[in-house]
């Protein structure tokens, strides 16, 4: 099996056995903006998928994960762009 | 350490300033990073840095508990760095935020510019850090893992203090509360960052030794 696609499983695998044993508490910023009750703006910008959730979905694993794995394809993709545009031109894919 | 628009002060004007400052500081290094990398490679990257970026993806979206009801999650800035070299990893971090702030509203559009410095370009040149710390050549290969530890840990404090400056003009106490505060539960997640960067590492090297032999990071210094 391709190496590639192996290592996009292993990712998948990775958000599915995480996503329910991550901490859902504040991260250090917001931590820190909790603690000094900073009045935060209202943003510019909600995202489609605001907090990693599929908005029909409402807040679950499975909303998570598959906000997750769409977040995961389109990193993937842009990726591919990116390191298509860097490397060199005459060379054969290295797997 | 996703800065969101919600701490940029629209009515202050040193809080607009500085996110547009860093916005072209950003474009700036990008731009450099993007010259750099183009000259850098003998083959193909594409599939490293796709994959690789991928995975930073999903790591930051798992928070892991340090203290205080507090959590972090891995940056990923050094750990793309050993694996690209630091300006790829700079263009990598960028597509990672760019995609967090553009679909998941994590991290802002105006903090967008402060982002990308405190943890793509802070994280690409964490790089120069394993490299300072490797230079010795005859100890590098036991240094090896160490450094990239110490890299890590000092790439998230370093982003810290950035964005403790950047959002200090939303804190009625300014840069004498955020910067404190922000270190102090930083030093702590940059641990996490740490363990889990040299472990990864560690892996790879152990398990995918040809991805780490085309390192330019290793290249003459070390026998893998």
């Amino acid at each position: 099996m391709n190496k590639n696609l192996v290592a996009v499983a292993a990712i998948i695998v990775f958000l599915a056995f995480f996503i329910p044993l991550a901490s859902s508490s504040p991260d250090g910023l917001e931590r820190v903006v909790e603690t000094f009750e900073v009045t935060k703006q209202t943003p510019l910008w909600n995202g489609m998928m605001s907090d990693y959730t599929i908005a029909v979905l409402g807040d679950s694993y499975v909303s998570t994960l598959l906000a997750g794995v769409v977040g995961t394809f389109i990193v993937l993709m842009a990726g591919t762009l990116l390191g298509r545009a860097l490397s060199p031109k005459k060379t054969k894919i290295i797997n | 350490m996703h800065i969101p628009d919600g701490l940029i002060a629209t009515s202050q004007p040193a809080s607009i300033t500085l996110a547009i400052g860093m916005w072209i500081v950003s474009i700036a290094f990008l731009a450099w990073s993007w010259k750099k990398a183009k000259n850098t490679y003998s083959r193909s990257i594409t599939a490293l840095l796709a994959i690789t970026s991928a995975f930073v993806f999903a790591a930051q979206m798992i928070n892991f508990p340090i203290a205080f009801g507090t959590s972090g999650h891995l940056v990923g800035g050094t750990f793309l760095a050993v694996l690209l070299g630091p300006y790829a990893a700079m263009l990598s971090m960028t597509i990672v935020l760019l995609m967090q702030a553009f679909f998941f509203a994590d991290g802002g559009i105006l903090a967008f510019g402060m982002n990308v410095f405190n943890m793509a370009v802070i994280g690409g040149l964490s790089f120069f850090l394993i490299k300072l710390f490797t230079k010795d050549q005859t100890s590098s290969y036991k240094r090896f893992i160490p450094s990239v530890f110490a890299a890590s840990w000092l790439s998230v404090m370093l982003g810290a203090l950035l964005a403790a400056l950047e959002v200090s003009p939303a804190f009625a106490g300014g840069v004498m509360v955020t910067v404190p505060s922000m270190l102090f539960y930083h030093a702590m997640i940059g641990l996490g960052e740490g363990a889990i960067t040299a472990l990864l590492i560690s892996s790879i090297q152990r398990m995918q030794p040809a991805i780490m032999g085309g390192l330019t990071l290793l290249k003459g210094r070390t026998k893998l």
